[in-house]
């Protein structure tokens, strides 16, 4: 019994009521990550592990070619999201670059890709 | 760790202690690495290993069990540079024998300072140095631990293979972490006079301390890596915060041991897996030795270990000094 509330204690604190804030990674993202879509989507949409600071979090998207193809970020709590132009058959990079509650500076990048 | 291994299977006693890692996570760009449980990490970060155990037979004939219950605490003092403490409690018992046999104690405490000295988030490249050292006299007499110090220069590294082309995308969520070290004996002999109880005669064992060439590392394939930043393949949850592992350990003596038996490369390879969260990470690992000098049996070792930066960001969880943390910059 006594085994069973140590691994609960433990597994609590990886629950979302922890008063800490870890870094924040990428959780999962709209196109998904490493992804085909049939057609441009309207925007994309990034969800992280922990709130961010919205001045200091900010992310974009190129084209293969390296020129930006993405309009704008806005980020409210856990969920970034970019506008993104009409974009044509081919691969795109999503850089993102973000600051957590906590001061933890994180950053990386994926691909998704258009109609391929 | 290292040090401790080799040497018992040098000189001999029971004691045959398995190295425990001194290690922390590291995120470098998209990666992550984990705290690694047997070979030393390039991670410098704030950390608490609560406990690191394992269990394994020695190498000695007959084989003894070996229990050892490690704690290890990495405190950054600046961003870049941590002070890592490491005491090891071990329990050496007859396998079968009567209840309460065997020898128990502290092993020699050891210690690490260890500083990151380049940082590559485009490449997932990391490169730490760092001064192992095992204090003599500060176990347990009954484990018949070293009196002498052993101070190890020590050259971690780690690398992610996120650079791959898109050919091998699948290979991307490799990664390899490195360890090298040249463990030094404070002094070259330890000379152990004993007395016979019966007869009186006193019996002089005069033996070399060698020298080490500590080497060890792990290839990793992270599943958080794989969902984040190449493929998002859609797999349960618990699937996606796996980091499959094959971990070595190995000591090689270099110098001053003429006269010694078994002089020979000796360790463990460690496959295992971890599973990561956001603020702690569990592993287990099996220990197999790759010789008949670096143990009998298949062992196992698993390890809690907690992540005091994201626990604790504004206390325990961040540098003693530094200066304000740098924002991330807009694009």
């Amino acid at each position: 019994m006594r085994n069973k509330s140590i691994a609960f204690a433990f597994l609590a604190l990886n629950a979302s009521a922890m008063p800490a804030a870890a870094h924040a990674s990428l959780d999962h993202s709209d196109p998904r990550v490493g992804n085909t879509v049939k057609s441009s989507p309207s925007a994309v949409t990034l969800w992280f592990t922990q709130r961010l600071e919205p001045a200091f979090s900010s992310a974009q998207v190129t084209n293969a070619s390296g020129a930006v193809v993405s309009t704008g970020a806005s980020v409210s709590g856990t969920v970034m999201r970019l506008g993104v132009r009409s974009l044509p058959p081919g691969t795109y990079r999503v850089h993102w670059k973000v600051l957590s509650v906590d001061t933890h500076t994180t950053e990386g990048n994926f691909t998704f890709r258009v109609g391929q | 760790m290292f040090t401790r291994l080799a040497r018992a299977v040098l000189c001999g006693p029971a004691l045959a202690l398995i190295p425990l890692g001194a290690g922390a996570h590291e995120i470098v760009g998209n990666r992550f690495f984990p705290a690694t449980l047997v070979a030393d990490d390039p991670g410098v970060n704030d950390e608490l290993s609560l406990p690191t155990a394992s269990l394994f037979k020695t190498s000695d004939i007959p084989s003894v069990n070996e229990l050892d219950i490690a704690v290890e605490f990495s405190k950054r003092i600046t961003d870049d540079f941590a002070l890592i403490v490491q005491p090891t409690w071990t329990h050496l018992y007859v396998p079968g024998g009567p209840l309460g046999n065997g020898a128990s104690g502290f092993q020699n405490l050891e210690t690490t300072a260890k500083y990151r000295v380049y940082k590559n988030a485009e490449h997932e490249f990391v490169l730490s140095v760092g001064l192992v050292a095992e204090w003599a006299n500060t176990g347990a007499k009954s484990l018949s631990v070293d009196t002498f110090t052993t101070y190890t220069p020590t050259l971690f590294f780690g690398k992610g293979l996120g650079d791959l082309p898109d050919a091998v995308w699948w290979a991307r969520p490799l990664a390899v972490t490195g360890v090298f070290g040249y463990a030094i004996p404070s002094r070259s002999r330890t000379i152990i006079a004993t007395a016979d109880p019966d007869s009186g005669d006193v019996t002089v064992d005069n033996s070399p301390n060698p020298r080490f060439f500590n080497w060890g590392g792990s290839i990793q394939y992270s599943m958080p890596y794989l969902k984040t930043a190449v493929n998002d393949l859609g797999l349960p949850d618990f699937f996606n915060h796996l980091i499959p592992l094959v971990e070595a350990s190995l000591q090689t003596p270099v110098s001053n041991f003429a006269g010694l038996d078994n002089v020979k490369t000796t360790g463990t390879i460690n496959p295992g897996v971890l599973w990561v969260g956001d603020y702690f990470q569990v592993g287990v690992e099996a220990i197999i030795p790759v010789s008949r000098q670096s143990g009998t049996s298949v062992g196992m070792i698993a390890q809690l270990h907690l992540y005091l930066d994201d626990l604790f960001p504004t206390t325990i969880g961040k540098p003693i000094f530094g200066g304000p943390v740098t924002p991330a910059k807009p694009f």
